[in-house]
């Protein structure tokens, strides 16, 4: 019985069969043609889109905004210091209103007394408002177009007028921040 | 402390089967190693092994803890049973006094660095990313998942199989230090090397030379996998010198297997594949020898193609998508993927050499002050040993310009650094003084405080000894805590819900969290749905641009839209947000009976027909001629105009209209449209891209900071149909609201 021998050449050419079915396989994905799908209702416009900048101090990463005077300590609420400032990044500075929430602690105000907080943006004083009471403030007034930088960060911040003063180290305590902002309206 | 010790326990077990299995295997094939050189090889060996036995116990979903510490203790016991554990053969010549001096202090120092960082909780970005992820995926599911939406969970993964037993039972760290029983081996491998050639001051200066650069130890002491695949690729060189003077055909065994598992290890490493095939060609001059080099290299390659073929029907996924198509990733992904890679940043290429040894902030790690002396690698060329090293090492060099990391060179980095040393220190009386001094300046210059004098300040490398967080007295959670992004995939995991998937526009450390998120480039379907979002916001890719065809009346029941220009722009894309047809103005209403395809991409087909203006079909490859879109009517339509909704966001497109003929031909209707700028200000793309990423049971968007589509998100939730559910460390998390149309 004759033994048959592949040459190499043979063997090489069989071989390429097997990339060149690979390859054929691979220009035959094509799936076959689809209905068309559900149809869309086309979504109205319920609200003109706002550009909302209000750093929440519960915000995980409220810190990254405080320029000066508001406590690092964590939590929903910060102390504040005297002149409390911080940082809000505008794309548009058309119809803002400057938003505060805050608090006058009735620890401090017990020893205070009414306050009077001096609002400002980037510098410009925008208003003032006295506060005769312990408890919950909401603060919202427009801001003048001009005074806020487009692309750029604004710098909101208060001053109180009497801050409170730790007899045991002398540390000057303001009021207690909840939000503060920039908001278009 | 009991994190500590698995960790330790899952490693060693799992380094320990490597070798036992690879040192089983020698035996049985009846190979003669000396002794110096049996340890480093067979743990290789070894590992390529259990590497298959691991893939396929992943295959058959029987990944639990028992079976793969069963694995381990079955190859270490099989091993003692026969014998094979004992280290034997030729012992070589005795090590020179100085030799020991300088090696043992400089090699000692090392280890103890990389150690302990090895065994500290493991946060590096690609380890604690995809590496781990996808390993503790695995182990979740007991088996492989069939993952269509991850790119990185279709790359081979040869030392990640070895991760997993040794996760099992000592979670991530276990992973990052069998990962550094590579870079041991590898350096008892190098210095072998030398030894067998009698070059044993140029051996263990080649073997120092890399295990001292700041990328390998930094890389080499994570989770990471290129110490692995250097480890491998010097393996299989070994076993080639091997054979080449001994001509034993069993060892092209271990020469096919562990080119094979170059493969397995890293795509890129195919090329040792295609150096073994060549070499042994080159010497033996027969086909046979070559058969059996292909043959075992195979059984290492061909489970992973397998793999991605089954899965996402690309057998070399991620790549290769406009070959072997698929719906899972789009070709112009993979193009701006491997634009990307073949950057980091470097715009001038010349600088590389500075960037990749001194610098390394654009390419992440650096090499050391001592490869700027790469080039006296070439006075290696008069020895027949340093022209094969060099040799090797250019073939390994030859992808690394398509990843110009500096971690993509360490692959090639032992041939490099052993050439270096057979150029300096070879062939001279004054040779082991000279590499005695190259040792101690490289030793001084890769330690981390003084590698920081040179490097840019934030390149990535090692700091310092992390004794406390390797023994956890400092507890694991307070350290991880450190890391930003560590406490951003613990606040994912804590707000999102269990089984609920994620989009996301940025990625957080997977290892570290048990949720599914669609990270951006990752899939074609996430690409797409963030595809959805961009277009709410950028006005270019809006469907702001009608164009009308109109022609004659004409009645047929498959018409088209064709593409017929070249484009010079390769990131030029064709979008149709919709396609309709009219009779007299009236819309012909769409039918279930309809058969709509494409070409390109014809997956998505179905975005250009659902009359949404927040989606759109796209080429996702560089628009072509006789790219297309296809409705079969199923009946006969009279038609006399087509519209494209579409973006204006490339110019050179030219379409055409066509209709089918009764002789099945495509006849011109109509082109040169007539283009009229589309008002839908009235319109919330915004929440119709929420809507639509909603309702393909998407609930959750994941989005980072500076980033514009964050900083839009954010800037209003509501109007996109969303509310933030959580936010710090760097993220936002955002739930989407209930689809209410």
């Amino acid at each position: 019985m004759s033994r048959f021998r592949y040459s190499n050449l043979t063997v090489n050419l069989r071989l390429l069969l097997l990339p060149g079915a690979v390859f054929l396989y691979a220009c035959q994905n094509m799936p076959a043609p689809y209905a068309p799908p559900e149809q869309r209702q086309p979504f109205e416009t319920f609200a003109p889109y706002r550009i909302n900048r209000i750093i929440d101090m519960a915000d995980g990463d409220a810190d990254n905004y405080i320029v000066h005077d508001i406590l690092r300590t964590g939590g929903t609420w910060r102390w504040t210091g005297k002149h409390p400032e911080a940082r809000v990044f505008m794309r548009a500075n058309d119809g803002l209103h400057y938003i505060v929430d805050l608090t006058i602690a009735g620890a401090t105000f017990k020893d205070t007394g009414p306050v009077t907080l001096t609002f400002y943006v980037n510098g410009h004083l925008l208003d003032k408002a006295t506060y005769s009471a312990s408890g919950p403030e909401h603060f919202d007034e427009p801001v003048p177009a001009d005074w806020v930088q487009v692309g750029k960060d604004a710098i909101v911040g208060a001053e109180i007028d009497k801050p409170w003063i730790s007899p045991a180290d002398g540390v000057a305590l303001g009021f207690i921040l909840n939000r503060i902002g920039l908001r278009q309206e | 402390m009991i994190l500590a010790l698995a960790a330790l326990l899952g490693a060693a077990l799992t380094a320990a089967a490597c070798y036992a299995a690879g040192a089983m295997l020698i035996d049985k094939l009846g190979l003669t190693l000396r002794r110096f050189e049996r340890a480093p090889l067979a743990f290789t060996l070894g590992a390529a092994c259990l590497h298959l036995a691991v893939f396929a116990i992943l295959t058959v979903h029987l990944a639990y803890w028992p079976v793969l510490t069963a694995l381990l203790l079955g190859a270490i016991g099989g091993a003692l049973a026969k014998g094979s554990w004992k280290l034997r053969g030729e012992q070589g010549e005795p090590l020179s006094v100085n030799l020991k001096r300088i090696c043992i202090p400089s090699f000692g120092i090392f280890i103890l660095l990389y150690f302990f960082h090895a065994w500290a909780p493991e946060m590096s970005p690609d380890g604690s990313g995809y590496h781990l992820g996808n390993v503790v995926r695995e182990l979740r599911a007991h088996g492989f998942e069939r993952i269509t939406t991850d790119m990185y969970a279709t790359l081979s993964a040869g030392i990640e199989m070895l991760f997993v037993p040794a996760f099992a039972i000592g979670r991530h760290s276990a992973a990052a230090l069998v990962h550094l029983a590579f870079l041991v081996a590898l350096a008892l491998a190098m210095f072998a090397y030398g030894r067998r050639l009698g070059m044993p001051w140029v051996g263990a200066a080649g073997a120092f030379l890399t295990f001292a650069s700041p990328v390998v130890g930094i890389d080499g002491s994570s989770a990471y996998n290129d110490v692995g695949v250097a480890a491998v690729v010097f393996s299989a060189f070994y076993w080639l010198e091997i054979w080449d003077e001994t001509r034993d055909s069993r060892a092209l065994v271990p020469v096919g297997l562990m080119a094979g598992y170059a493969y397995a290890t890293k795509y890129t490493a195919f090329v040792m594949v295609l150096f073994a095939l060549g070499f042994v060609a080159w010497r033996a001059r027969k086909v046979r020898p070559l058969i059996t080099v292909a043959l075992f290299s195979s059984a290492m390659i061909v489970p992973w193609m397998l793999k991605d073929w089954i899965v996402v029907q690309n057998p070399i996924a991620p790549f290769g998508n406009a070959i072997f198509r698929n719906p899972y990733f789009h070709p112009m992904f993979e193009k701006n993927y491997a634009e990307d890679l073949r950057s980091y940043g470097v715009t001038d290429k010349r600088t590389l050499p500075l960037e990749v040894t001194i610098r390394g902030e654009k390419t992440q790690g650096i090499l050391g002050l001592t490869f700027l002396a790469a080039p006296l690698a070439l006075l290696a060329l008069r020895y027949r040993h340093g022209r094969r090293l060099l040799a090797a090492g250019l073939v390994l060099g030859i992808t690394y310009f398509a990843n110009i990391g500096t971690r993509f060179l360490i692959p090639p980095l032992p041939f490099l650094s052993l050439a270096m040393a057979m150029g300096i220190g070879g062939g001279f009386g004054i040779g082991p003084p000279i590499l005695g001094a190259l040792m101690v300046f490289h030793a001084v210059s890769s330690w981390p405080p003084e590698m920081r004098h040179y490097a840019d300040h934030f390149v990535w490398g090692l700091n310092h000894i992390l004794f406390e967080q390797a023994l956890r007295i400092v507890p694991q959670d307070q350290y991880l805590r450190t890391e930003r992004d560590y406490s951003a995939a613990r606040l994912v995991e804590a707000t999102v819900p269990a089984g609920e998937r994620i989009l996301g526009l940025r990625g957080v450390p997977y290892a570290y969290c048990n949720r599914e998120i669609l990270s951006t480039y990752q899939s074609a379907l996430s690409q797409t749905l963030i595809d959805f979002i961009n277009a709410s916001i950028i006005e270019d890719y809006q469907p702001t641009v009608v164009e009308s065809f109109k022609f004659q009346e004409r009645s047929g029941s498959r018409f088209r839209v064709l593409q017929t220009a070249t484009v010079h722009d390769a990131n030029a894309q064709w979008s149709v947000h919709e396609l309709r047809f009219f009779h007299n103005g009236i819309e012909i209403p769409r039918r279930p009976e309809w058969r709509i395809q494409a070409w390109t991409n014809p997956w998505e087909v179905q975005l250009a027909f659902d009359n949404s203006l927040a989606t759109r079909w796209r080429t996702w490859e560089t628009v072509k001629p006789g790219d297309f879109l296809d409705v079969d009517f199923g009946r006969d339509e009279v038609v006399d105009e087509a519209r494209l909704d579409t973006s204006p966001d490339y110019y050179e497109i030219r379409i055409q209209v066509e209709a089918m003929d009764s002789n099945g031909k495509w006849v011109e209707l109509a082109r040169d449209p007539k283009a009229v700028l589309a008002d839908h200000s009235k319109y919330s793309l915004r929440r119709a891209a929420i809507y639509e990423i909603n309702a393909r049971g998407i609930h959750y968007l994941l989005a980072g900071e500076d980033d514009f589509r964050a900083d839009d998100i954010r800037d209003d939730p509501e109007a996109w149909g969303m509310t933030q559910v959580a936010s710090g460390y760097g993220i936002k998390i955002y739930k989407l609201n209930g689809a209410t149309k």
